[in-house]
């Protein structure tokens, strides 16, 4: 350890970078005189919260200050547990694998991470070719820390989020990441959380067809499918670790394999849902297969909020709520099925409160933080209560994906991620003082200027069940 | 199948009387020049004893109807028979005008998945020339079998709702002739447009996947097409004028103008295909502006706008009844209402079916609007009267009226029930054979082998 100390700084000179540590703030904390709304407990009106070295190690009214603490006057400040979008691609290079473009001479080299599916290949013919399936992959091994999705997230108090990528039937696995660190390694919580599927049919691609699934119908029967074969392998896994001798080996399958793993690891499986009718064939699907599931999506769940108590599954909410699209025909006949559940997505989070549905918020693509908090707002509109809503962006998220012994709360012991305002988290005029990432201190960045319009052109998705992550 | 199954004993019948009056059709030669020199098919009818009903006053309820040289000669209860006429005793028969397709593409296509059959568009936005008399296909397998349900006439539509803004003009047939010049009913009935929609997607390069798009872009597209149309109609509004200042031999022919011109005059009207509320209005005005003569095509929507096309009284042909309403939440009924609704608004309207081989069903989808509310005598007029007057050839075809071409149809019942049989056919005042590919068919696979039995 010694040499590594004196040999590290060295090697940095070197290689002529500018080493992080020496600026290197104080790693100690304490905010003193804050109102502090810890989650897991009442309310403390006037107190101090101390992090020390990447973790809460005092909450309360009467706490010592370690001498070597940066103390901030927490007067007319109140400090909530970091927030935590439950599903999203930030820090995910875009992973849209431009199929055509491999073969396109001149075009951008082939990205780092493989498509799903690999390298090109021919469309798939069954569920035998494993079409759109990479849950080997985790999303906490292709991070880009240069994401600018994470600053502007870090900045509005989002410090974690559950990363995943959206390409594909079985994306990979999703990673819970804190939104801040110099390598990608830094942000990594737990490599792997979730397994999120999609039932979006293969899409079709330039010059070639879909491939097996192009439907709804083929995505179902293959998820199914893979879930049945998984199950069967690791049966004649186990019998051939006993007595591998005179038994024929069992055939290797990437796909299955990754996803046994991940069963015996007892991940969640997250599964789409909007509607009534996904939402009780998800629920179906999980029951028959005993997958420990979440539902993800869910603006219709406010119409089955007590089945899906009653299986007690959890919930991942977009708060993207279904609006008219702003290029639409401004006569478009829109039918009132989609009219209502455009009307009463907003209306789900309470539904589920109610029911007690345990849920979190995701952002599901929305392009500023702002935009998530705009559209939180439209829920406490509908009669979400402010406490549940506190509690769906820190500790019921953490709890979803088995990390509440960590991260969702301000406790001793848990991670630091801290979020500073000047009043109600929820109130419009609030702005976001200070955040703290692993005991890291970040002062917020302006919102840049929303990003360019979307090119007017994209593609048209075919019937879809449920968001992507 | 069922319409074969009942126009079987119609066969028979008609071979007797052709057999039994062969001797009097030599007698008559001398008197009356027969159509062509081997010929030799009567060219006087008489039908004796039957119900008339002539969409022209009140039904007569036992009268005769005399036909001659291809046009109606007598219509009455007492109207007298010419010595030499072919007797037809049609006791406890009805005679009703012959039925008239407002919209079909009867003789242009015969099987849409071959294409070397198909002859209804053209590529271009823009082909007011083109003429569906010039394609049609007089042996068609489609037009017997449109006759076995009493069709006599038919309008052959090219390329309505098809992508191309003006695709050609609309011919009215009769359907029967060996050639196109004997099936001409009306060679230029009306110029077909296909209003301009706003299509929110579109497909193109670089892969021809289906790709979405802002309204305003949807909307440019559609406003220069309608940019493009009036610039076309002003252009032929100063050939037509030129032209008629005599000074021919300066003036290069231009055949897409030539179309046009009867249009600018209101003399040719134009056949507007447009289903939605925004685009019918769009076409409304725009035809007043440019005063034209509109006919709408389609009309989904038009329930939604009875007011409207009443006061301006524009016409409308719609389209099939059995059909799925265009939204979601808009009444199951929708279509099979909307008929009893332009009537009660005296709207004039008339019934296409859009298409070749679902001619045959005409009859039985406007008797479908009969059983929600629309009164008999207005579902037989939008088969019969109302489309001869939408399309300028009521003085010829539509009623059974002396003077009027011969396309009557003599039935055993009501012709918007499915199991009545058309009895004879008569178009251009000569009696048609009810023979079709459906018969044909049911003929054939009755007499298949059949395994023994017992």
């Amino acid at each position: 350890m010694g040499i590594v100390r004196w040999v590290l700084p060295i090697l940095c000179l070197g290689l002529l970078r500018v080493a992080v540590p020496a600026a290197a703030p104080p790693p100690y904390y304490a905010i003193r005189d804050a109102r502090i709304v810890p989650v897991t407990g009442p309310v403390i009106e006037r107190g101090t919260i101390v992090l020390s070295d990447g973790l809460i190690t005092a909450v309360g009214t009467s706490v010592t200050v370690p001498p070597e603490a940066e103390v901030i006057d927490g007067t007319g400040l109140t400090v909530y547990p970091g927030l935590i979008d439950a599903l999203t691609t930030i820090g995910l290079p875009d992973t849209e694998p431009p199929q055509a473009a491999t073969d396109a001479p001149g075009g951008p080299p082939p990205q780092a991470t493989p498509s799903p599916g690999g390298p090109r290949r021919p469309a798939s013919r069954g569920p035998e070719d494993r079409p759109g399936s990479t849950p080997w992959q985790r999303a906490a091994d292709n991070l880009d820390t240069d994401d600018r999705r994470i600053v502007r997230w870090r900045s509005a108090g989002f410090t974690t989020a559950v990363v995943a990528s959206g390409r594909g039937i079985f994306p990979g696995q999703a990673s819970v990441v804190n939104l801040a660190g110099e390598r990608p390694g830094d942000m990594v919580v737990a490599s792997s959380v979730a397994l999120p599927v999609s039932l979006q049919p293969q899409r079709r691609s330039a010059g070639r067809s879909a491939g097996f699934p192009s439907s709804l119908m083929g995505v179902l029967a293959y998820v199914h499918q893979v879930f049945l074969d998984t199950q069967h392998a690791t049966r004649v896994a186990e019998a051939y670790a006993k007595a591998p001798r005179g038994q024929k080996r069992p055939e290797y399958d990437r796909t299955v394999d990754a996803l046994a793993q991940v069963l015996a690891d007892g991940r969640l499986v997250l599964l789409p849902a909007t509607n009534r009718t996904e939402t009780l064939r998800m629920l179906d699907f999980a029951r028959e297969l005993e997958l420990r599931v979440a539902l993800y999506g869910a603006h219709g769940a406010y119409e089955v909020a007590d089945e899906i108590a009653a299986h007690k599954v959890p919930v991942l909410l977009s708060v993207k709520w279904p609006e008219r699209p702003k290029d639409a025909d401004p006569e478009a006949d829109e039918s009132l099925r989609v009219l209502r559940l455009r009307d009463r997505a907003p209306s789900t989070p309470a539904a589920l409160t109610k029911a007690n549905v345990k849920f979190a918020f995701y952002s599901d693509g929305l392009e500023t933080p702002t935009d998530v908090l705009t559209n939180l707002r439209r829920a406490l509109d509908a009669g979400l209560a402010r406490d549940a809503a506190l509690r769906a962006f820190t500790r019921d998220a953490a709890e979803i994906f088995g990390l509440d012994d960590r991260l969702g709360s301000l406790e001793t012991g848990k991670i630091a991620n801290v979020l500073v305002t000047d009043g109600d988290l929820f109130d419009e005029k609030t702005t976001v003082k200070l955040v703290f990432v692993d005991g890291q201190k970040f002062e917020p960045v302006a919102e840049p200027t929303r990003p360019d319009e979307k090119p007017t052109t994209s593609e048209v998705d075919g019937d879809a069940q449920g968001g992507r992550p | 199948m069922m319409k074969s199954w009942t126009a079987r004993p119609q066969l028979v019948t008609m071979g007797v009387v052709l057999i039994a009056l062969a001797t009097s059709v030599m007698i008559r030669a001398s008197q009356v020049e027969p159509r062509v020199a081997s010929e030799v098919e009567p060219t006087t009818y008489a039908i004796q004893g039957a119900r008339i009903v002539t969409l022209a006053g009140r039904p007569i309820e036992r009268g005769t109807v005399v036909i001659s040289d291809g046009r109606i000669a007598a219509v009455g209860a007492d109207a007298p028979i010419p010595t030499g006429a072919e007797v037809i005793e049609a006791e406890g028969l009805q005679v009703y005008p012959g039925l008239f397709d407002a919209i079909s593409s009867l003789g242009l296509t015969e099987i849409g998945a071959v294409a070397a059959t198909n002859d209804e568009t053209e590529l271009g936005d823009f082909n007011p020339q083109l003429l569906a008399a010039q394609a049609v296909h007089p042996a068609s397998e489609h037009i017997p079998v449109a006759r076995a349900s009493g069709l006599t006439h038919a309008l052959s539509v090219p390329g309505i709702g098809e992508s191309s803004l003006v695709p050609g003009q609309a011919s009215a047939i009769h359907l029967a002739g060996w050639t196109i010049e004997e099936m001409l009913l009306s060679r230029t009935a009306a110029l077909v447009v296909n209003w301009p929609t706003y299509r929110l997607t579109s497909s193109g390069p670089p892969n021809f996947s289906r790709r979405s798009r802002s309204f305003a872009e949807a909307k440019k597209e559609h406003d220069e097409k309608i940019r493009q149309l009036s610039e076309w109609l002003d252009q032929a509004r100063h050939y037509g004028a030129a032209v008629e200042k005599g000074s021919r031999d300066r003036i290069s022919p231009d055949r897409k103008l030539e179309a046009l011109v009867p249009v600018t005059r209101g003399e040719l009207p134009v056949l507007v295909n447009a289903d939605r509320v925004r685009e019918i209005k769009e076409a409304v005005d725009f035809c007043e502006k440019q005063k034209l003569r509109m006919i709408l095509a389609g009309g989904a929507d038009a329930y939604k706008l009875t007011d409207l096309l009443a006061s301006k009284k524009i016409p409308v042909v719609l389209g099939p009844i059995q059909a799925l309403p265009s939204s979601e939440d808009e009444p199951y009924d929708i279509r099979y209402t909307t008929p009893a609704v332009l009537h009660k608004a005296g709207v004039l309207f008339a019934l296409g079916t859009f298409n070749s081989s679902d001619s045959r069903t005409l009859p039985y989808e406007i008797g479908n609007a009969v059983s929600y509310g629309l009164p008999w005598e207005a579902a037989l007029a939008a088969i019969t009267k109302a489309p001869a007057e939408i399309f300028g050839v009521a003085d010829t075809v539509g009623t059974v009226e002396v003077g009027k071409l011969g396309n009557i149809i003599v039935t055993d019942g009501d012709p918007l029930e499915i199991q009545t049989v058309v009895k004879y056919l008569f178009v251009n005042g000569r009696l048609t054979a009810l023979d079709n590919r459906h018969l044909r068919l049911y003929e054939q696979y009755r007499a298949r082998p059949k395994p023994a039995t017992k």
